[in-house]
């Protein structure tokens, strides 16, 4: 129960969206994150044998993942970003014909079918055309079809996406429940949800896995600390050249700035204990806030 | 057994799952509605035969057919010489006759009415009589009793005349020689009868055919790209069966879609011609119809009918399959679609072009064999290995081997697809 990636490298015509990537990965949920364009579906894509990679390996217990075929893809579930169905199928048509192309017996594929549908909460649209689902709906059959074969290898790219904030939760649940004696790996950009789901952290940036291990690993070593402190206004644009920054709220007497540095950004800053947030930004380096921020550019019209 | 027994079952389940995905489509749905219609409407032309009754009146409808076979059976049976020489008897005595010398319409159609019994022998008298590459309308009323005697011989006399003269460069010796052998092997006299359903069903049969090859280019080219507009291609991929007999389904579903729905409109089309014109004359050679006297096979109508039936499913097959094969390749049904269309439109855009050359390639191409009726009457030779053969058994031997070959390709090209 192995899955070892080894140098894997993916090229494009004029760019290289994964680039050297070692890794091995064990049973236990794993949270990959990173920005658009991390090439984090281009590593999901190799790793359900559906692109070549340039250059490096996968294995599963010491076999090449592509020459293994179909005993690979046995093992495999898979719920694509973009994923698509048959527009004029039924919910429980779709199931039951992915569950054919998984090799499942008859029997076999209308109860998994029914649990399923129960699980994720599908149960009464069953009988609903897919094409006329709401799209939180359609991604919880996706995830219902990723899990038909029973997997022991889980890829979700993005499974959380336009699920509503109680789906999302029940989601987790799911996936907690069933990360037992299974490989799961999901792609997100929502912090919170890999914060209570994975075990295992990657934070993929420009096609490389940065940094990895479990969050409370991950933030005790971040290179950076993070402290809050109040500002008057117009100091604000000052600090947010000089600093990463988290986050900004308006207090009674100024603005509360969370900043990202590795010494203390004034004598009146306070140590907080960093989140996946901060960490997010630390490697990132993307603040919501963005360094060429409107206040900026309307303050330079007035003057 | 146990696990080979599964396999089959498993195929049949996911064949039934895309022939679902394939009728499920408001398009495909449509396509086959306008199959069926252009179908009933082929069937409506060619039934509709009239005859001009002894008023002068031209009537169609079963009554006219009914009037038309009662007319023409009086002049079945084998047409010897005796036979040739009544005809020809017949036809001067109602072209002489006041009534077709008449400026009148009314009187000379009173005129052609009795002429109709005779009316497809006459066409042979005009055939035979006339040169090669000739047709005289009127030829066979300056015709005597005593000319009957060459009515058989003339066709192969003209022919080697042709041979010898207009088409000296077109073939070589060998070729000339086979031509010559096929014609003089044909069995004579004929046997003559009413036929005019198989005549009918013959010129309009490459209509339908055409029409269902092109409908099928439609159904089929989805088969293999919609996954990928559809964007169900990366679960259908990562399935267990999803490189192996997930794809055999889908090629298996495109062969099951040809069959059915090429038979479908083909025995409907048929059955609906035959049935209102009837099946006399089956037995008949296809030389028998002015349009097949030159022809050089010597087969019978029923032959015909099957080599039609025939050649057009080898035909509908191989192009479903390039069809196919191009929509795995490219991943896009608009290009897949164009490829029944271009193999049936350009070849008759090309066919202008007049060089023995251009004319020996097209008539090996696929769109020959959804045109049979017509194929028979083309002088398209090829020798091979110092044999003579014309174009029709090469055609059904070479397609269905690139059919053969085609399936095998396409199912290793989708199998081996990438996403991303
Ligand atoms: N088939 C392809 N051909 C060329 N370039 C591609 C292809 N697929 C992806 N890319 C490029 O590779 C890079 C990584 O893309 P990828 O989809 O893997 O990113 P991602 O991390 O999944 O992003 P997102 O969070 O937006 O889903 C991007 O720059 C993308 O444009
Ligand atoms: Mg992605």
């Amino acid at each position: 129960m192995e899955l070892t990636v080894k140098n894997l490298t993916k090229e494009f015509k004029d760019l290289t969206a994964v680039r050297g990537i070692s890794l091995t990965m064990t049973t236990g949920v794993y949270g990959l994150l990173g920005v658009n364009g991390a090439g984090k579906t281009t590593l999901m894509r190799m790793l359900c044998t559906l692109l070549r990679p340039t250059h490096g390996s996968i294995t599963w217990d010491e076999q090449d993942i592509f020459s293994m075929d179909r005993d690979y893809r046995r093992l495999l579930g898979y719920l694509p970003q973009d994923f698509g169905y048959y527009p004029d199928f039924t919910v429980y048509d779709y199931l039951m014909y992915v569950a054919s192309i998984k090799g499942l017996r008859p029997v076999t594929a209308k109860h998994r079918t029914k649990a399923l549908l129960e699980q994720v909460g599908m149960a009464e649209n069953a009988r609903k055309k897919m094409k006329k689902l709401s799209g939180g709906m359609k991604r919880r059959v996706g995830i219902a079809q990723a899990m038909l074969g029973n997997p022991k290898i889980l890829i979700l790219d993005e499974p959380t996406a336009g699920l509503d904030p109680s789906e999302r939760i029940r989601f987790r649940n799911l996936i907690s429940t069933l990360s037992e004696e299974r490989l799961v790996l999901l792609s997100t950009h929502i912090v919170s949800d890999i914060a209570y789901i994975a075990n295992e952290i990657l934070l993929m940036k420009n096609g490389s896995i940065e940094a990895q291990g479990t969050s409370q690993e991950l933030l005790s070593h971040m290179p950076e600390q993070v402290w809050t402190l109040t500002v008057p206004r117009d100091q604000v644009n000052t600090y947010m050249h000089h600093y990463k920054i988290s986050n900004i709220k308006t207090v009674p007497g100024g603005t509360e700035l969370r900043i990202l540095s590795g010494t203390r950004p004034s004598k009146d800053a306070i140590l907080e204990n960093a989140t996946l947030e901060d960490l997010f930004l630390a490697y990132f380096g993307e603040s919501p806030y963005g360094h060429t921020n409107v206040d900026e550019s309307a303050g330079e019209q007035d003057g | 057994m146990d696990i080979r027994m599964s396999t089959k079952v498993q195929v049949s389940r996911m064949v039934k799952y895309e022939l679902k995905k394939v009728f499920l489509r408001t398009g495909n749905r449509v396509a086959l509605l306008v199959l069926l219609l252009v179908t009933g409407i082929t069937c409506f032309f060619a039934a509709n035969i009239s005859y001009v009754n002894e008023n002068g009146e031209s009537t169609s409808g079963p009554a006219a057919i009914a009037s038309l076979k009662k007319a023409q059976k009086e002049w079945s049976g084998l047409l010897d010489e005796e036979t040739l020489r009544q005809v020809i008897a017949e036809n001067r005595r109602i072209r002489t006759s006041p009534e077709a010398m008449s400026d009148n319409v009314r009187e000379s159609n009173i005129a052609y009415s009795w002429g109709q019994g005779i009316g497809e022998i006459r066409s042979l008298l005009n055939c035979s009589f006339c040169a090669f590459r000739e047709y005289d309308y009127y030829r066979a009323d300056s015709l005597t009793e005593a000319e009957a005697s060459s009515f058989y011989a003339n066709r192969i006399s003209s022919l080697k005349d042709w041979l010898s003269e207009e088409a000296k460069d077109q073939f070589s010796e060998k070729e000339k020689e086979y031509l010559i052998s096929q014609y003089e092997s044909l069995e004579t006299p004929f046997f003559c009868d009413y036929m005019a359903g198989w005549r009918q069903l013959f010129e309009y049969a490459p209509t339908v055919v055409m029409i269902t090859m092109l409908v099928l280019g439609y159904l089929v080219a989805g088969i293999f790209s919609s996954e990928f507009s559809w964007k169900s291609d990366a679960v259908f991929f990562t399935s267990f069966y999803g490189r192996d007999r997930a794809v055999f389904a889908k090629v298996k579903t495109g062969f099951l879609l040809v069959t059915a729905v090429y038979f479908a409109a083909f025995l409907l089309y048929t059955g609906i011609v035959l049935t209102y014109l009837g099946t006399d004359g089956y037995n008949c050679a296809i030389q028998n119809s002015w349009g097949s006297w030159k022809s050089f096979y010597n087969i019978t109508n029923w032959q015909e009918f099957l080599l039609i039936a025939l050649s057009g499913y080898i035909g509908c097959l191989f192009i479903s399959s390039l069809s196919m094969l191009v929509s795995a390749k490219t991943k896009s049904a608009v290009i897949a679609v164009m490829v029944p269309v271009v193999l049936i439109f350009i070849p008759s855009f090309i066919g202008n072009i007049n060089s023995p050359l251009v004319n020996k390639i097209l008539g090996l191409l696929p769109d020959q064999l959804l045109q049979m009726s017509s194929a028979l009457n083309y002088f398209n030779l090829y020798t091979l290995g110092g044999k003579v053969l014309g174009a029709v058994p090469i055609l059904l031997v070479l397609y269905s081997l690139l059919t053969g070959i085609l399936l095998p390709v396409l199912y290793r090209e989708y199998g081996r697809k990438e996403v991303g």
